[in-house]
C-alpha cells in the first residue's frame, strides 16, 4: 500500500514539475505515466539487487528509452520528456540533507550524504548519456547529427 | 549572399541559439542548431561555441569572408513548449529556408508565447510540495500544510522576482519564510512533522535538476557548462539549506 501511494505521488510530482517547464496537452500524461514507471522500475530493481547506485542507473536507462520513443513519436526534442518522467529520481532531498547536515556542523553526515547524492546523480547521468548515446548510434542512419 | 546579408543571417541565427539557451536547452543541441542553420544558409564553415552564459559563432564563406558575433545570456529558466517551437523553426529553416523578414517575425511569435497563467502556476506548486510530502512519508496534515506553504511561495516568489534581481537572495527568502511556516504549524499543532512538510517546499526550490544536468553536461564532453552548472547548485543548495535551517534553530 505504502508503495503504490509512493508511486502516485511519482506520477504527481512528475506531472507537476512538467506544468513548471510549461509543457502542453497529452504530453503531460504522459510523462505522469512515465513518472510512475521510472519510479517503479527504482523500486523493482532495488528490490533485486538492494544497491541504490545499481537502481538508479537501471531506471535512468529505462526512463530515457521510454523518453526517446516517446519523442520521436510526439516529434519532440528528447529534453521535454526526460527531465520531467526523472523528477522522482533526482536526488534533490540527499543533496539538501547534505547542505543541512554541514549547517549542523556534522561532517560525518555531510560525508555519508554529500557522497550519496554526488554518485547518485552520476549514476542517473551515466545510464541517461549510455542510452542516449546507445540510441542514437542505433538510428544513426535516420538521425544524421544530434538534432533538437 | 553578400557581407551584410551574412551578417543579417548569423544576427538571426544566434536570436534562435539565445531563445534555446534562455529557455533551457542544452548547450550541445544550441551549438549544433546555430551550426545547422548557418550551414543551411550557404556558410562553409560555422564554428559555434556556448557555454550556459554565453555564445559566439563565426562562419566562413567566400563571398563574404568571415563574421563573428557574441552574445551575453543572462537569466534562463525551462519552458519546454518554447523549446519544441524553436526545434520546429530551426528545422523549417534547415529544409526550406526563409527570409529576413519570416525569420524576425516567427522568432518575435514564439519569444512572446505565453506560459501557463497564474493561478494554474499557484495549483502547481500545491500539487509539487503536497506529492513529495507524501512521497517522502508525511500523513494526510502534512500534505495540506505543504500545499497551502506552496501557494505562499508562490505568491512570494513571483513578489521577490519583481523587486529584487538577484535569485539566490530570493531563495534564502523564500526557503526561510517556508521553515518558518513548517515549524509554525507543528508548533500549533497542525501537522505532524515539519521536515515531511518541509522537504515537498524544497523540492520546488532546490535545484536536483541542475545538478544531475551538471553530471550530464560532463559525461558529454560539455566540462565547462557542467562545472558552472555544478557550482552554482551546489551553492543554491547551501542557501536553501541555510535559508530552511534559519527557523528550525529558534524553534529549538
Amino acid at each position: 500500500m505504502k508503495e503504490i501511494i509512493q508511486l502516485l505521488m511519482a506520477g504527481a510530482g512528475s506531472l507537476g514539475f512538467a506544468i513548471l517547464y510549461n509543457i502542453r496537452g497529452k504530453k503531460l500524461w504522459v510523462i505522469a505515466i512515465g513518472g510512475i514507471a521510472a519510479w517503479g522500475v527504482y523500486l523493482l530493481t532495488q528490490q533485486l539487487t538492494g544497491n541504490d547506485y545499481a537502481s538508479s542507473f537501471t531506471a535512468c536507462v529505462a526512463l530515457t528509452l521510454y523518453a526517446e520513443v516517446m519523442a520521436i513519436i510526439f516529434k519532440t526534442p528528447v529534453t521535454v520528456f526526460l527531465v520531467s518522467v526523472a523528477i522522482p529520481l533526482i536526488p534533490g532531498a540527499p543533496l539538501y540533507r547534505a547542505m543541512n547536515s554541514l549547517m549542523h556542523g556534522n561532517v560525518e553526515a555531510f560525508a555519508r550524504e554529500g557522497t550519496y547524492a554526488f554518485l547518485f546523480a552520476a549514476s542517473m547521468a551515466a545510464g541517461i548519456t549510455l542510452t542516449t548515446l546507445v540510441f542514437r548510434t542505433m538510428r544513426a542512419k535516420r538521425y544524421h547529427r544530434r538534432h533538437l | 549572399m553578400d557581407r551584410q546579408e551574412a551578417e543579417q543571417y548569423l544576427y538571426y541565427a544566434m536570436n534562435i541559439g539565445e531563445l534555446l539557451l534562455e529557455n533551457g536547452a542544452e548547450v550541445g543541441r544550441v551549438e549544433d542548431t546555430v551550426r545547422r542553420i548557418c550551414l543551411a544558409g550557404g556558410a562553409e564553415r560555422a564554428d559555434v561555441f556556448s557555454i550556459t552564459s554565453n555564445m559566439s559563432a563565426s562562419i566562413y564563406g567566400k563571398e563574404f569572408g568571415s563574421c563573428t558575433q557574441t552574445r551575453r545570456v543572462l537569466n534562463t529558466v525551462n519552458d519546454f513548449h518554447k523549446l519544441e517551437e524553436l526545434n520546429c523553426l530551426s528545422r523549417k529553416i534547415c529544409e526550406e529556408g526563409m527570409t529576413f523578414e519570416e525569420m524576425d517575425a516567427e522568432i518575435e511569435k514564439i519569444r512572446k508565447e505565453p506560459g501557463y497563467s497564474f493561478w494554474w502556476l499557484v495549483f502547481d506548486y500545491a500539487l509539487v510540495s503536497g506529492s513529495f510530502c507524501v512521497f517522502f512519508g508525511g500523513n494526510v496534515r502534512d500534505m495540506i500544510v505543504s500545499a497551502l506553504i506552496g501557494v505562499l511561495l508562490k505568491f512570494l516568489m513571483t513578489f521577490m522576482q519583481k523587486t529584487a534581481a538577484n535569485h539566490l537572495f530570493n531563495a534564502l527568502i523564500c526557503s526561510a519564510v517556508g521553515g518558518f511556516l513548517a515549524n509554525l504549524a507543528v508548533f500549533a499543532s497542525l501537522a505532524d512533522h515539519a521536515d515531511m512538510i518541509s522537504i515537498g517546499n524544497i523540492m520546488l526550490l532546490i535545484p536536483g535538476v541542475a545538478f544531475t544536468n551538471s553530471l550530464r553536461d560532463m559525461f558529454s564532453g560539455d566540462t565547462i557548462t557542467g562545472l558552472i552548472r555544478f557550482m552554482e547548485s551546489i551553492l543554491l543548495a547551501v542557501i536553501i539549506a541555510l535559508g530552511f535551517n534559519i527557523a528550525g534553530f529558534y524553534f529549538r
